[in-house]
Protein backbone atom coordinates (compact mmCIF):
# COMPACT_ATOMS: atom_id res chain seq x y z
CA UNK A 1 0.00 0.00 0.00
CA UNK A 2 1.35 3.37 -0.97
CA UNK A 3 1.69 5.92 1.84
CA UNK A 4 0.27 8.53 -0.52
CA UNK A 5 -3.17 8.36 -2.13
CA UNK A 6 -4.51 11.20 -4.19
CA UNK A 7 -8.15 11.35 -5.19
CA UNK A 8 -9.45 13.83 -7.70
CA UNK A 9 -12.94 15.15 -8.36
CA UNK A 10 -14.29 18.17 -10.13
CA UNK A 11 -16.32 20.65 -8.12
CA UNK A 12 -18.26 23.53 -9.67
CA UNK A 13 -15.39 25.87 -8.84
CA UNK A 14 -12.63 23.67 -10.26
CA UNK A 15 -10.66 20.52 -9.54
CA UNK A 16 -10.25 19.25 -5.98
CA UNK A 17 -7.42 16.99 -4.96
CA UNK A 18 -7.58 15.06 -1.69
CA UNK A 19 -4.13 14.22 -0.44
CA UNK A 20 -4.02 11.25 1.91
CA UNK A 21 -0.59 10.27 3.22
CA UNK A 22 2.90 11.66 3.22
CA UNK A 23 4.32 14.39 1.01
CA UNK A 24 8.00 13.60 1.36
CA UNK A 25 11.05 13.08 -0.85
CA UNK A 26 9.74 9.68 -1.93
CA UNK A 27 6.07 10.40 -2.50
CA UNK A 28 5.67 14.10 -3.28
CA UNK A 29 6.50 13.64 -7.01
CA UNK A 30 3.22 11.68 -7.40
CA UNK A 31 1.23 14.81 -6.47
CA UNK A 32 3.36 16.88 -8.81
CA UNK A 33 2.54 14.57 -11.73
CA UNK A 34 -1.15 14.67 -10.83
CA UNK A 35 -1.13 18.48 -10.79
CA UNK A 36 0.70 18.65 -14.11
CA UNK A 37 -1.98 16.48 -15.73
CA UNK A 38 -4.85 18.66 -14.46
CA UNK A 39 -6.91 20.71 -16.86
CA UNK A 40 -7.19 24.20 -15.35
CA UNK A 41 -9.22 27.01 -16.86
CA UNK A 42 -8.98 30.74 -16.15
CA UNK A 43 -11.03 31.74 -13.11
CA UNK A 44 -11.09 28.23 -11.65
CA UNK A 45 -9.98 27.42 -8.14
CA UNK A 46 -7.72 24.41 -7.63
CA UNK A 47 -8.35 23.12 -4.13
CA UNK A 48 -5.79 20.86 -2.48
CA UNK A 49 -7.42 19.29 0.55
CA UNK A 50 -4.78 18.35 3.10
CA UNK A 51 -7.13 17.04 5.82
CA UNK A 52 -5.53 13.58 5.60
CA UNK A 53 -1.96 14.81 5.13
CA UNK A 54 0.26 12.87 7.53
CA UNK A 55 3.60 14.54 6.85
CA UNK A 56 5.06 17.25 4.64
CA UNK A 57 8.73 18.10 4.16
CA UNK A 58 10.54 20.52 1.87
CA UNK A 59 9.86 18.40 -1.21
CA UNK A 60 6.16 18.51 -0.31
CA UNK A 61 6.37 22.30 -0.03
CA UNK A 62 8.06 22.40 -3.45
CA UNK A 63 5.15 20.51 -5.00
CA UNK A 64 2.61 22.87 -3.39
CA UNK A 65 4.58 25.79 -4.82
CA UNK A 66 4.65 24.19 -8.25
CA UNK A 67 0.88 23.71 -8.03
CA UNK A 68 0.46 27.36 -7.04
CA UNK A 69 2.58 28.44 -9.99
CA UNK A 70 0.72 26.11 -12.36
CA UNK A 71 -2.61 27.63 -11.24
CA UNK A 72 -1.33 31.17 -11.72
CA UNK A 73 0.03 30.37 -15.16
CA UNK A 74 -3.44 29.06 -16.13
CA UNK A 75 -5.14 32.22 -14.80
CA UNK A 76 -6.61 30.14 -11.97
CA UNK A 77 -6.17 30.23 -8.20
CA UNK A 78 -4.99 27.63 -5.74
CA UNK A 79 -6.36 27.11 -2.26
CA UNK A 80 -5.06 24.85 0.46
CA UNK A 81 -7.83 23.44 2.61
CA UNK A 82 -7.69 21.87 6.07
CA UNK A 83 -3.95 22.23 6.48
CA UNK A 84 -2.79 20.20 9.53
CA UNK A 85 -1.29 22.25 12.37
CA UNK A 86 2.22 20.96 11.88
CA UNK A 87 2.29 21.81 8.19
CA UNK A 88 0.66 25.17 8.86
CA UNK A 89 3.46 25.92 11.33
CA UNK A 90 6.06 25.14 8.64
CA UNK A 91 4.21 27.28 6.09
CA UNK A 92 4.30 30.16 8.59
CA UNK A 93 8.03 29.70 9.26
CA UNK A 94 8.87 29.81 5.59
CA UNK A 95 6.49 32.71 4.97
CA UNK A 96 4.23 30.85 2.56
CA UNK A 97 1.15 31.69 4.64
CA UNK A 98 1.52 35.09 2.96
CA UNK A 99 1.53 33.51 -0.49
CA UNK A 100 -1.00 30.68 -0.36
CA UNK A 101 -4.71 31.04 0.22
CA UNK A 102 -5.34 28.82 3.22
CA UNK A 103 -8.79 27.70 4.38
CA UNK A 104 -9.32 26.25 7.85
CA UNK A 105 -11.41 23.28 6.68
CA UNK A 106 -12.37 21.25 3.65
CA UNK A 107 -15.62 23.11 2.86
CA UNK A 108 -14.15 24.79 -0.18
CA UNK B 1 -2.73 -76.48 -14.15
CA UNK B 2 -4.43 -78.38 -11.36
CA UNK B 3 -7.85 -79.70 -11.03
CA UNK B 4 -9.78 -81.67 -8.44
CA UNK B 5 -10.85 -84.96 -9.94
CA UNK B 6 -9.62 -88.38 -10.89
CA UNK B 7 -6.52 -87.33 -12.71
CA UNK B 8 -5.30 -85.88 -15.95
CA UNK B 9 -7.68 -86.32 -18.80
CA UNK B 10 -6.47 -88.04 -21.99
CA UNK B 11 -6.35 -84.85 -24.02
CA UNK B 12 -4.06 -83.30 -21.47
CA UNK B 13 -1.68 -86.24 -21.67
CA UNK B 14 -1.51 -85.86 -25.40
CA UNK B 15 -0.81 -82.14 -25.05
CA UNK B 16 2.01 -82.73 -22.59
CA UNK B 17 3.64 -85.17 -24.95
CA UNK B 18 3.48 -82.62 -27.80
CA UNK B 19 5.02 -79.86 -25.66
CA UNK B 20 7.78 -82.17 -24.62
CA UNK B 21 8.57 -83.01 -28.23
CA UNK B 22 8.70 -79.37 -29.19
CA UNK B 23 10.95 -78.68 -26.23
CA UNK B 24 13.35 -81.44 -27.21
CA UNK B 25 13.40 -80.16 -30.77
CA UNK B 26 14.52 -76.80 -29.48
CA UNK B 27 17.42 -78.27 -27.54
CA UNK B 28 20.83 -78.16 -29.15
CA UNK B 29 21.18 -81.28 -31.16
CA UNK B 30 24.92 -81.18 -30.92
CA UNK B 31 27.66 -79.56 -28.86
CA UNK B 32 29.27 -78.56 -32.13
CA UNK B 33 26.17 -76.58 -33.10
CA UNK B 34 26.17 -74.86 -29.71
CA UNK B 35 29.87 -74.04 -30.05
CA UNK B 36 29.49 -72.55 -33.51
CA UNK B 37 26.33 -70.54 -32.99
CA UNK B 38 26.57 -69.53 -29.32
CA UNK B 39 25.76 -65.86 -28.62
CA UNK B 40 29.40 -65.29 -27.77
CA UNK B 41 32.69 -65.82 -29.52
CA UNK B 42 34.88 -68.84 -28.79
CA UNK B 43 38.38 -69.45 -29.82
CA UNK B 44 41.23 -71.72 -28.82
CA UNK B 45 44.84 -70.83 -29.44
CA UNK B 46 48.20 -72.45 -28.98
CA UNK B 47 50.34 -71.05 -26.23
CA UNK B 48 52.01 -68.73 -28.76
CA UNK B 49 48.60 -67.32 -29.64
CA UNK B 50 48.15 -69.08 -32.98
CA UNK B 51 44.44 -69.62 -33.50
CA UNK B 52 43.61 -73.32 -33.58
CA UNK B 53 39.85 -73.14 -33.45
CA UNK B 54 37.30 -70.34 -33.72
CA UNK B 55 33.52 -70.35 -33.77
CA UNK B 56 31.24 -69.00 -36.46
CA UNK B 57 29.82 -66.26 -34.20
CA UNK B 58 33.21 -64.67 -33.72
CA UNK B 59 34.16 -65.09 -37.39
CA UNK B 60 30.90 -63.41 -38.26
CA UNK B 61 31.59 -60.46 -35.94
CA UNK B 62 35.03 -60.08 -37.45
CA UNK B 63 33.88 -60.56 -41.03
CA UNK B 64 36.65 -63.14 -41.54
CA UNK B 65 36.68 -66.53 -43.18
CA UNK B 66 37.82 -69.52 -41.16
CA UNK B 67 40.59 -70.42 -43.66
CA UNK B 68 42.10 -66.97 -43.26
CA UNK B 69 42.33 -67.33 -39.52
CA UNK B 70 42.87 -70.87 -38.30
CA UNK B 71 46.60 -71.70 -38.20
CA UNK B 72 47.42 -68.38 -39.83
CA UNK B 73 46.58 -65.61 -37.38
CA UNK B 74 47.24 -65.17 -33.73
CA UNK B 75 44.69 -63.85 -31.25
CA UNK B 76 46.60 -60.61 -30.97
CA UNK B 77 46.18 -60.09 -34.72
CA UNK B 78 42.42 -59.76 -34.18
CA UNK B 79 42.92 -56.80 -31.84
CA UNK B 80 43.24 -53.07 -32.49
CA UNK B 81 46.71 -51.56 -32.11
CA UNK B 82 45.95 -50.46 -28.55
CA UNK B 83 44.43 -53.82 -27.75
CA UNK B 84 47.44 -55.62 -29.21
CA UNK B 85 49.79 -53.58 -27.05
CA UNK B 86 47.74 -54.28 -23.94
CA UNK B 87 47.61 -57.96 -24.85
CA UNK B 88 51.37 -58.22 -25.14
CA UNK B 89 52.27 -56.23 -22.04
CA UNK B 90 49.55 -57.31 -19.63
CA UNK B 91 47.10 -59.85 -20.88
CA UNK B 92 49.41 -62.61 -22.11
CA UNK B 93 51.98 -62.40 -19.25
CA UNK B 94 49.24 -62.40 -16.59
CA UNK B 95 47.48 -65.28 -18.25
CA UNK B 96 50.69 -67.29 -18.29
CA UNK B 97 51.21 -66.64 -14.56
CA UNK B 98 47.63 -66.98 -13.32
CA UNK B 99 46.31 -69.51 -15.76
CA UNK B 100 43.09 -67.52 -16.26
CA UNK B 101 41.79 -64.00 -16.80
CA UNK B 102 38.21 -62.79 -16.68
CA UNK B 103 36.27 -59.88 -18.15
CA UNK B 104 39.17 -57.99 -19.69
CA UNK B 105 37.95 -55.16 -21.93
CA UNK B 106 39.62 -55.18 -25.32
CA UNK B 107 38.78 -54.00 -28.80
CA UNK B 108 38.67 -56.27 -31.83
CA UNK B 109 39.21 -54.97 -35.27
CA UNK B 110 36.84 -56.29 -37.92
CA UNK B 111 37.78 -56.86 -41.56
CA UNK B 112 35.93 -53.70 -42.58
CA UNK B 113 37.81 -51.62 -40.00
CA UNK B 114 35.08 -51.36 -37.37
CA UNK B 115 36.10 -51.55 -33.73
CA UNK B 116 34.23 -54.08 -31.63
CA UNK B 117 34.39 -53.49 -27.89
CA UNK B 118 34.45 -56.91 -26.21
CA UNK B 119 34.98 -58.50 -22.83
CA UNK B 120 37.49 -61.35 -23.00
CA UNK B 121 37.95 -64.27 -20.61
CA UNK B 122 40.69 -66.86 -21.12
CA UNK B 123 41.76 -70.04 -19.36
CA UNK B 124 44.87 -72.12 -19.98
CA UNK B 125 44.37 -75.83 -20.50
CA UNK B 126 47.12 -77.88 -18.88
CA UNK B 127 48.36 -81.36 -19.78
CA UNK B 128 48.95 -84.29 -17.41
CA UNK B 129 52.38 -82.93 -16.48
CA UNK B 130 50.86 -79.51 -15.72
CA UNK B 131 52.37 -78.22 -18.91
CA UNK B 132 50.25 -75.52 -20.60
CA UNK B 133 48.71 -76.89 -23.73
CA UNK B 134 46.41 -74.29 -25.13
CA UNK B 135 44.32 -71.26 -24.31
CA UNK B 136 40.52 -71.25 -24.41
CA UNK B 137 38.97 -67.86 -24.84
CA UNK B 138 35.40 -66.53 -24.76
CA UNK B 139 34.57 -63.18 -26.27
CA UNK B 140 31.44 -61.22 -25.24
CA UNK B 141 30.05 -58.34 -27.23
CA UNK B 142 30.44 -55.30 -24.98
CA UNK B 143 29.10 -52.66 -27.39
CA UNK B 144 26.06 -52.00 -25.18
CA UNK B 145 28.10 -51.89 -22.08
CA UNK B 146 30.66 -49.63 -23.70
CA UNK B 147 27.88 -47.33 -24.86
CA UNK B 148 26.56 -47.30 -21.30
CA UNK B 149 29.99 -46.48 -19.94
CA UNK B 150 30.49 -43.78 -22.51
CA UNK B 151 27.10 -42.36 -21.61
CA UNK B 152 28.15 -42.31 -17.95
CA UNK B 153 31.39 -40.65 -18.92
CA UNK B 154 29.58 -38.09 -21.06
CA UNK B 155 27.19 -37.34 -18.19
CA UNK B 156 30.09 -36.92 -15.82
CA UNK B 157 31.84 -34.59 -18.25
CA UNK B 158 28.63 -32.60 -18.63
CA UNK B 159 28.25 -32.32 -14.87
CA UNK B 160 31.89 -31.31 -14.68
CA UNK B 161 31.37 -28.69 -17.37
CA UNK B 162 28.22 -27.35 -15.67
CA UNK B 163 30.13 -27.10 -12.41
CA UNK B 164 32.97 -25.26 -14.18
CA UNK B 165 30.46 -22.91 -15.81
CA UNK B 166 28.78 -22.24 -12.46
CA UNK B 167 32.22 -21.64 -10.99
CA UNK B 168 33.02 -19.22 -13.78
CA UNK B 169 29.67 -17.43 -13.40
CA UNK B 170 30.32 -17.08 -9.70
CA UNK B 171 33.77 -15.71 -10.46
CA UNK B 172 32.26 -13.20 -12.86
CA UNK B 173 29.61 -12.19 -10.32
CA UNK B 174 32.38 -11.75 -7.77
CA UNK B 175 34.34 -9.60 -10.17
CA UNK B 176 31.22 -7.54 -10.97
CA UNK B 177 30.53 -7.13 -7.28
CA UNK B 178 34.09 -5.97 -6.62
CA UNK B 179 33.85 -3.61 -9.58
CA UNK B 180 30.57 -2.19 -8.24
CA UNK B 181 32.24 -1.80 -4.86
CA UNK B 182 35.06 0.18 -6.45
CA UNK B 183 32.58 2.36 -8.38
CA UNK B 184 30.58 2.98 -5.24
CA UNK B 185 33.67 4.05 -3.36
CA UNK B 186 34.70 6.32 -6.22
CA UNK B 187 31.24 7.91 -6.23
CA UNK B 188 31.31 8.29 -2.45
CA UNK B 189 34.72 10.01 -2.76
CA UNK B 190 33.41 12.34 -5.45
CA UNK B 191 30.35 13.16 -3.35
CA UNK B 192 32.51 13.81 -0.31
CA UNK B 193 34.68 16.25 -2.32
CA UNK B 194 31.57 17.97 -3.66
CA UNK B 195 30.04 18.12 -0.19
CA UNK B 196 33.19 19.79 1.13
CA UNK B 197 32.88 22.45 -1.56
CA UNK B 198 29.46 23.37 -0.18
CA UNK B 199 30.67 24.32 3.27
CA UNK B 200 33.99 25.86 4.27
CA UNK B 201 36.60 23.35 5.39
CA UNK B 202 37.32 25.52 8.42
CA UNK B 203 36.00 28.76 9.85
CA UNK B 204 38.20 31.86 9.80
CA UNK B 205 39.44 33.32 13.07
CA UNK B 206 37.43 36.45 13.83
CA UNK B 207 39.02 38.87 16.30
CA UNK B 208 36.76 39.47 19.30
CA UNK B 209 34.45 36.62 18.36
CA UNK B 210 34.34 32.88 18.85
CA UNK B 211 32.77 30.82 16.08
CA UNK B 212 31.85 27.14 16.21
CA UNK B 213 30.04 24.87 13.79
CA UNK B 214 28.65 21.37 13.48
CA UNK B 215 27.38 19.58 10.39
CA UNK B 216 25.47 16.34 10.61
CA UNK B 217 25.02 14.42 7.33
CA UNK B 218 22.00 12.14 7.45
CA UNK B 219 23.13 9.90 4.59
CA UNK B 220 26.56 9.70 2.98
CA UNK B 221 25.08 8.93 -0.48
CA UNK B 222 22.76 11.90 -0.47
CA UNK B 223 24.45 15.21 -0.80
CA UNK B 224 23.23 17.48 1.91
CA UNK B 225 21.19 20.55 1.29
CA UNK B 226 22.38 22.47 4.35
CA UNK B 227 25.04 25.14 4.06
CA UNK B 228 26.75 27.86 6.07
CA UNK B 229 29.66 30.27 5.75
CA UNK B 230 31.53 32.98 7.63
CA UNK B 231 33.76 35.43 5.76
CA UNK B 232 35.24 38.92 6.06
CA UNK B 233 33.62 41.99 4.48
CA UNK B 234 36.51 44.30 5.33
CA UNK B 235 36.54 47.22 7.73
CA UNK B 236 36.19 44.92 10.73
CA UNK B 237 32.86 43.55 9.55
CA UNK B 238 32.07 39.93 8.83
CA UNK B 239 29.24 38.21 7.07
CA UNK B 240 27.70 34.86 7.91
CA UNK B 241 24.87 32.75 6.61
CA UNK B 242 23.25 29.42 7.23
CA UNK B 243 20.48 27.78 5.24
CA UNK B 244 18.83 24.78 3.73
CA UNK B 245 17.99 24.21 0.06
CA UNK B 246 15.00 22.13 -0.98
CA UNK B 247 15.60 18.53 -1.90
CA UNK B 248 18.58 16.24 -1.74
CA UNK B 249 21.27 14.88 -3.98
CA UNK B 250 23.18 16.41 -6.90
CA UNK B 251 20.40 18.88 -7.82
CA UNK B 252 20.31 20.15 -4.26
CA UNK B 253 24.10 20.38 -4.27
CA UNK B 254 24.06 22.46 -7.47
CA UNK B 255 21.48 24.77 -5.89
CA UNK B 256 23.57 25.02 -2.72
CA UNK B 257 26.60 25.97 -4.75
CA UNK B 258 24.67 28.67 -6.63
CA UNK B 259 23.22 29.98 -3.37
CA UNK B 260 26.51 30.06 -1.51
CA UNK B 261 28.45 31.94 -4.17
CA UNK B 262 25.60 34.32 -4.94
CA UNK B 263 25.40 35.24 -1.25
CA UNK B 264 29.16 35.81 -1.03
CA UNK B 265 29.23 37.96 -4.16
CA UNK B 266 26.11 39.93 -3.20
CA UNK B 267 27.48 40.58 0.31
CA UNK B 268 30.66 42.07 -1.08
CA UNK B 269 28.63 44.30 -3.39
CA UNK B 270 26.19 45.57 -0.75
CA UNK B 271 26.21 43.95 2.68
CA UNK B 272 22.73 45.08 3.78
CA UNK B 273 21.14 41.70 4.73
CA UNK B 274 17.72 42.35 3.15
CA UNK B 275 19.40 43.51 -0.06
CA UNK B 276 21.60 40.40 -0.17
CA UNK B 277 18.56 38.13 0.14
CA UNK B 278 16.73 40.11 -2.52
CA UNK B 279 19.64 39.52 -4.91
CA UNK B 280 19.65 35.80 -4.09
CA UNK B 281 15.87 35.67 -4.57
CA UNK B 282 16.16 37.22 -8.01
CA UNK B 283 18.93 34.84 -9.05
CA UNK B 284 17.13 31.69 -7.88
CA UNK B 285 13.75 32.80 -9.24
CA UNK B 286 15.16 33.62 -12.66
CA UNK B 287 17.07 30.36 -12.84
CA UNK B 288 14.40 27.97 -11.63
CA UNK B 289 10.90 29.13 -10.67
CA UNK B 290 10.50 31.31 -13.78
CA UNK B 291 10.94 28.13 -15.82
CA UNK B 292 8.18 26.31 -13.91
CA UNK B 293 10.57 24.32 -11.71
CA UNK B 294 10.61 26.13 -8.36
CA UNK B 295 13.78 25.55 -6.36
CA UNK B 296 14.22 27.48 -3.25
CA UNK B 297 16.12 27.75 -0.04
CA UNK B 298 15.60 29.05 3.42
CA UNK B 299 18.46 31.10 4.76
CA UNK B 300 19.49 33.55 7.43
CA UNK B 301 22.07 36.03 6.26
CA UNK B 302 23.74 38.45 8.65
CA UNK B 303 26.62 40.79 9.24
CA UNK B 304 28.45 41.06 12.50
CA UNK B 305 30.76 43.79 13.72
CA UNK B 306 32.64 42.81 16.85
CA UNK B 307 32.71 45.66 19.36
CA UNK B 308 35.71 47.00 21.17
CA UNK B 309 36.12 46.57 24.93
CA UNK B 310 33.28 48.94 25.76
CA UNK B 311 31.02 48.63 22.70
CA UNK B 312 28.63 45.82 22.14
CA UNK B 313 28.86 43.62 19.08
CA UNK B 314 26.33 44.57 16.44
CA UNK B 315 24.45 41.89 14.50
CA UNK B 316 22.18 42.69 11.57
CA UNK B 317 20.33 39.88 9.90
CA UNK B 318 17.52 38.97 7.56
CA UNK B 319 15.68 35.71 7.15
CA UNK B 320 14.33 34.10 4.03
CA UNK B 321 11.75 31.70 5.43
CA UNK B 322 14.28 30.21 7.83
CA UNK B 323 13.61 29.19 11.45
CA UNK B 324 14.55 32.08 13.76
CA UNK B 325 17.97 32.25 15.34
CA UNK B 326 18.41 31.97 19.10
CA UNK B 327 20.42 34.19 21.38
CA UNK B 328 21.84 32.74 24.58
CA UNK B 329 22.39 35.70 26.86
CA UNK B 330 25.09 36.04 29.47
CA UNK B 331 22.38 36.38 32.13
CA UNK B 332 21.09 32.86 31.45
CA UNK B 333 18.15 33.73 29.21
CA UNK B 334 17.61 32.30 25.75
CA UNK B 335 15.29 33.93 23.22
CA UNK B 336 14.41 33.62 19.58
CA UNK B 337 15.40 36.56 17.47
CA UNK B 338 12.40 37.20 15.28
CA UNK B 339 13.01 38.40 11.76
CA UNK B 340 9.77 39.91 10.42
CA UNK B 341 8.44 39.11 6.97
CA UNK B 342 10.74 36.87 5.11
CA UNK B 343 9.78 34.25 2.60
CA UNK B 344 11.39 31.20 1.08
CA UNK B 345 14.05 32.51 -1.27
CA UNK B 346 13.44 31.91 -4.96
CA UNK B 347 9.67 31.43 -4.89
CA UNK B 348 8.25 34.76 -6.02
CA UNK B 349 9.73 37.31 -8.44
CA UNK B 350 9.69 39.91 -5.68
CA UNK B 351 9.80 38.85 -2.08
CA UNK B 352 9.62 40.86 1.13
CA UNK B 353 12.77 40.75 3.25
CA UNK B 354 13.58 43.04 6.13
CA UNK B 355 16.66 43.49 8.25
CA UNK B 356 16.55 43.09 12.03
CA UNK B 357 19.25 44.21 14.41
CA UNK B 358 20.45 43.13 17.81
CA UNK B 359 23.56 43.54 19.87
CA UNK B 360 25.61 40.98 21.71
CA UNK B 361 27.40 41.71 24.95
CA UNK B 362 30.21 39.79 26.53
CA UNK B 363 29.12 36.21 27.11
CA UNK B 364 26.20 36.37 24.63
CA UNK B 365 26.07 33.75 21.88
CA UNK B 366 24.03 33.73 18.66
CA UNK B 367 22.91 30.32 17.40
CA UNK B 368 21.77 29.51 13.87
CA UNK B 369 20.48 26.06 12.98
CA UNK B 370 18.60 24.24 10.25
CA UNK B 371 15.29 22.50 10.82
CA UNK B 372 16.93 19.07 11.06
CA UNK B 373 17.30 20.03 14.72
CA UNK B 374 13.76 21.19 15.47
CA UNK B 375 12.12 18.63 13.18
CA UNK B 376 14.00 15.69 14.71
CA UNK B 377 11.58 12.99 15.83
CA UNK B 378 11.46 12.36 19.54
CA UNK B 379 8.59 9.86 19.49
CA UNK B 380 7.23 6.99 17.48
CA UNK B 381 5.44 9.06 14.83
CA UNK B 382 6.56 11.72 12.42
CA UNK B 383 4.42 14.18 14.38
CA UNK B 384 6.36 13.94 17.65
CA UNK B 385 9.03 16.51 16.92
CA UNK B 386 11.65 18.10 19.13
CA UNK B 387 10.19 21.54 18.32
CA UNK B 388 10.90 25.20 18.96
CA UNK B 389 9.86 25.28 22.61
CA UNK B 390 12.11 22.38 23.56
CA UNK B 391 15.02 24.01 21.74
CA UNK B 392 14.52 27.27 23.60
CA UNK B 393 14.32 25.39 26.90
CA UNK B 394 17.47 23.43 26.05
CA UNK B 395 19.30 26.66 25.18
CA UNK B 396 18.11 28.35 28.39
CA UNK B 397 19.40 25.37 30.38
CA UNK B 398 22.83 25.88 28.84
CA UNK B 399 22.94 29.70 28.92
CA UNK B 400 25.30 31.32 29.37
CA UNK B 401 27.44 29.36 27.01
CA UNK B 402 30.36 29.99 24.71
CA UNK B 403 29.95 29.27 21.00
CA UNK B 404 31.90 26.02 21.26
CA UNK B 405 30.03 25.14 24.47
CA UNK B 406 26.59 25.38 22.90
CA UNK B 407 27.71 23.49 19.77
CA UNK B 408 29.12 20.69 21.95
CA UNK B 409 25.88 20.51 23.94
CA UNK B 410 23.75 20.45 20.77
CA UNK B 411 25.98 17.83 19.13
CA UNK B 412 25.30 15.63 22.15
CA UNK B 413 21.58 16.36 21.80
CA UNK B 414 21.62 15.40 18.10
CA UNK B 415 23.34 12.13 18.95
CA UNK B 416 20.68 11.41 21.57
CA UNK B 417 18.00 11.61 18.84
CA UNK B 418 19.46 8.48 17.19
CA UNK B 419 17.24 7.43 14.27
CA UNK B 420 14.93 10.33 15.01
CA UNK B 421 17.45 12.59 13.31
CA UNK B 422 16.81 11.71 9.68
CA UNK B 423 17.67 15.03 8.04
CA UNK B 424 20.90 16.94 7.57
CA UNK B 425 21.53 19.44 10.31
CA UNK B 426 23.84 22.44 10.33
CA UNK B 427 24.64 24.45 13.46
CA UNK B 428 26.58 27.73 13.57
CA UNK B 429 27.27 29.65 16.78
CA UNK B 430 28.90 33.07 17.06
CA UNK B 431 29.75 34.16 20.57
CA UNK B 432 31.29 37.18 22.22
CA UNK B 433 33.75 35.82 24.77
CA UNK B 434 32.95 36.61 28.40
CA UNK B 435 35.09 39.44 29.73
CA UNK B 436 35.96 37.61 32.91
CA UNK B 437 37.35 34.12 33.13
CA UNK B 438 34.65 31.55 33.71
CA UNK B 439 33.69 30.41 37.20
CA UNK B 440 35.78 27.27 36.69
CA UNK B 441 39.48 28.20 36.46
CA UNK B 442 41.53 26.22 33.98
CA UNK B 443 43.48 24.59 36.79
CA UNK B 444 40.33 22.86 37.95
CA UNK B 445 39.47 19.38 36.74
CA UNK B 446 37.10 19.82 33.80
CA UNK B 447 33.67 18.39 34.42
Amino acid sequence: MSPLNITHYDAATGPVLHVDGELDYEHAPALREQVERLVLNPGQNLVIDLAALAFCDSTGITVLLAAHQRAQAAGARMTLAAVPANTLRILRVVGLDQVFTILPDSSA
Amino acid sequence: MCRTGDGPEPTEIADAAGTNAAFIALLEDSAEELYESAPCGYLSTLMDGTIAKINATLLNWLGLRREAVVGKARFADLLTVGGKLYHETHFAPLLRIQGELRGIALELKSADGRRLPVLVSSVVKYGGEDEPLLIRTTVFDAADRRAYEQELLRRRQEAERARAEAEQARGEADRARRQAEVERERLADALAVLQQSLVPSSLPVVPGLEAAVHYHTASPDRLGGDFYDLFPLGGGRWAFFLGDVCGKGPRAAALTSLTRYTLRAAALHSPEPAAVLTTLNTVLYEKHAAGGDPRFCTVIFGTIEPGTDHDRTTVRLASGGHPPSLVLRADGHADYLTTPGGLLVGVLPTAPFSTAETTLGAGDTLLLYTDGLTEARTGATRESLFGDDALRAFAADHAPSSASGVITALTGLLESFGDGLDDDTALLALGVPATHPTAHPATNQPR
